[in-house]
């Protein structure tokens, strides 16, 4: 059973991998070579950089059958925070970065104690905490720009090109790694996988199921801090716009990349790569002179396709199972998961 | 005698007498402090037109909240049923009422499609309609750049100006004229209600759709067509929030991709403050009005004394957590006192659960 599912994982990612090389193929030939100077490699993997840990944030949440509305606000609210301390209050830069991803850890925290201590949906709890973070946003930010003038150090982060390759590009794909051998080996992320996967089998093997969602929001909101530090490494400055369209990019990613929305796994390679293949459609985009509405577009019925057909997919063995033997008075299983929402709230 | 004083207690408790007191408390305070507040032209009129087209958007979620789901896409189907409704007036000069019923339907099968996906493919309801939020964040403004230069339609139909921005006052009867401040599109809002509210409580539909929510297996054992009636819930919820988006861009007179944006917050805190349960099985239609107004009546005040459109976003947040708070709590001692009254044998009781107001 688990041979037949790593192989499964493995053919999602293959598929992913083969789209990449056919899109890259195909923007190289369009473009005439363009797309594969090293400028324009350079500019492909400095804003790949984000949506790779956003992606990231959100599959925390998801692994534990919960939602992160609240990720581009949490990001642009400690982005923000920090570039002010460090602008009006003198605050070092590098302490600054340091702040910004502790805020989204706290943030992160927060969300999490919220939804066990009210037992409510954590869908509902991120949409009110992403109203509060991005009103709080603009409360600190106003209207103005501060520029990464203020933190020289964290700017240099953003500019440097170890291999060619942009700096942050490189920490996006060394937290995704940390994160993959996280989800294997550590006791604290096998629990978030069980509660998870199955909520009362975790309690009836001793794991508490409230830690588990604390610390799965708490891990979703750190990596929206770091996703913060990037901000203030790779962009030309901080405000209040940071952060509002990361909310599709951070569900495409790990929804593309084959998580389950009912919880319980996890796909780092699946979700980089399908950050990827995001950026991908948004460079052709931009090649091919279209409106960038498009690019939502695509990417939203992409994801409702990917939802729709992984749904029937993963029921049909199971529906096969029942009808060989059916239950004398079992209802339609389709209409009872419907009509229960399926979260743990 | 203890019919009586439960009576007393069970009007006190319900929370849209509360609502009302609260927003009568508001008003005068805010009255008091800021005359300008009951200005009919500035304040009055404009803050009646929030209510109407909000309280349509509360009633497209509350209906799917009747059966314990819900609809993230409110913004993203009043979107594209506003744009439907644009393109037809635009493309084929129809008359008033054909593009309303455009929108309406280009609303409904989306909330369809949704329906269909969530029940018979099986797909939780958040996820199916964030995705389809975002296909429409996509789609809408690709097709309003397509069809019309500057992102934007303005619509002459005639009636249509009439409908969104004219007032009570503009329509006389001989010398007697409406009072002036009362909009036109409020009775929109007020026939919506009366529909949803009618549907609830008398058709058998209404009842089949919150039996579904207080219990499916229960349903499917009533031999309900649960898979159909959730299927009707997200089709209903289309259609009114189509019906919000027209009400929306017709209040201003141009369609623009823009409508629907601040919906979603909005459409949750109405019946969540009104009383309607997340879980399912409760709706209340006064409830959801009563909600959305308090907070519009928040909204203008805090204007009034000056505090920005941050300010609002922290306050809203703050309010839409504690009223969720409330409603866990209220949920808590509901399932309380339905085992008091399951212990003490009354069956009347159990069916005024289901009762809508």
């Amino acid at each position: 059973m688990s041979a037949r599912l790593a192989r499964l994982a493995r053919d999602q990612n293959t598929i992913l991998a083969a789209v990449i090389v056919a899109g890259v193929i195909v923007l190289t030939i369009s473009s005439s070579g363009g797309f594969l100077s090293p400028i324009s490699i350079e500019t492909f993997f400095q804003f790949l950089a984000i949506p790779i840990v956003i992606g990231l944030a959100q599959m925390a949440a998801l692994a534990v059958n919960q939602m992160n509305l609240a990720v581009g606000a949490i990001g642009g609210f400690a982005a923000c925070s920090a570039a002010v301390l460090i602008a009006d209050f003198g605050v070092p830069p590098w302490l600054g970065g340091i702040i910004a991803i502790l805020i989204g850890l706290a943030a992160g925290v927060l969300n999490g104690l919220i939804v066990v201590l009210t037992q409510i949906n954590g869908f509902i709890v991120t949409l009110a905490t992403m109203t509060i973070l991005s009103g709080a946003q603009y409360a600190i930010v106003g209207t103005r720009t501060i520029t990464s003038a203020n933190w020289p150090e964290i700017a240099a982060i953003g500019t440097a090109r170890p291999l060619g390759i942009p700096l942050i590009f490189w920490i996006a794909v060394g937290i995704a790694i940390l994160l993959s051998v996280a989800y294997r080996q550590t006791l604290f992320a096998r629990n978030m996988l069980a509660s998870g996967g199955n909520p009362l089998a975790a309690t009836l093997s001793g794991i508490s199921n409230n830690r588990s969602l604390v610390t799965a929001h708490g891990l979703s909101g750190l990596l929206c801090g770091v996703a913060a530090f990037l901000v203030l490494a790779s962009l030309p400055g901080a405000n209040k716009s940071i952060g509002e369209d990361w909310l599709l990019s951070s569900f495409a990613a790990p929804i593309i990349g084959g998580v389950s929305l009912t919880g319980g796994t996890v796909a780092v390679l699946g979700t980089v790569l399908a950050a990827t293949i995001v950026r991908l459609v948004d460079s052709a985009r931009a090649q091919f002179q279209l409106e960038p509405s498009w690019v939502n577009f695509v990417i939203g019925a992409v994801v409702l396709g990917t939802v729709a057909l992984d749904r029937v997919r993963t029921r049909r063995p199971a529906t096969r199972q029942r009808s060989r033997r059916p239950p004398p008075d079992a209802p339609p299983t389709a209409a009872a998961r419907a009509i229960d929402p399926g979260a743990p709230a | 005698m203890t019919s009586r004083s439960n009576r007393l207690t069970s009007v006190l408790s319900d929370n849209r007498v509360g609502l009302l007191l609260l927003i009568i408390v508001l008003v005068v305070l805010i009255g008091s402090l800021k005359p300008m507040f009951f200005s009919p032209a500035f304040v009055i009129g404009p803050m009646l037109t929030s209510i109407a087209i909000f309280t349509v958007v509360g009633l497209a979620q509350m209906v799917v909240l009747s059966v314990g789901q819900m609809n993230l896409a409110v913004g993203g189907m009043a979107a594209i049923g506003a744009m439907g409704s644009a393109i037809v007036f635009q493309a084929f000069d129809v008359p008033l009422i054909v593009g309303i019923a455009v929108g309406l339907v280009v609303g409904g099968a989306v909330g369809a499609l949704c329906g269909v996906l969530i029940a018979y493919a099986g797909v939780n309801s958040f996820v199916v309609t964030l995705a389809m939020s975002f296909a429409l964040l996509g789609l809408v403004p690709a097709v309003y750049s397509w069809v019309s230069t500057g992102n934007a339609i303005t619509v002459q139909t005639p009636g249509l100006a009439e409908l969104g921005r004219s007032k009570l006052s503009d329509l006389c009867i001989g010398d007697t004229c409406g009072p002036d401040g009362v909009p036109l599109i409020l009775f929109v809002a007020v026939a919506a209600m009366i529909v949803i509210g009618l549907l609830f409580s008398k058709a058998r539909i209404g009842r089949e759709i919150l039996l579904t929510g207080s219990s499916d297996r229960a349903a499917l054992l009533s031999a309900i067509p649960v898979p159909r009636r959730i299927i009707t819930v997200h089709t209903l919820s289309g259609m009114l929030a189509a019906l919000a988006g027209f009400m929306l861009g017709a209040s201003t007179g141009s369609f623009t991709p823009g409508i629907g944006q601040e919906f979603m917050l909005q459409s949750f805190l109405g019946p969540i403050l009104g009383g309607t349960l997340l879980a399912g099985g409760y709706v209340s239609v006064i409830g959801t009005f009563l909600g959305i107004t308090i907070t519009v009546v928040i909204r203008q005040g805090l204007l009034l004394f000056g505090v920005g459109i941050e300010g609002l976003n922290i306050l809203l947040g703050t309010i839409l957590l504690i009223a969720l708070s409330a409603d866990r709590i209220r949920s808590v001692a509901g399932a309380r006192s339905r085992l008091r009254a399951s212990r003490q044998q009354s069956p009347a009781k159990s069916k005024e659960e289901a009762v809508v107001s």
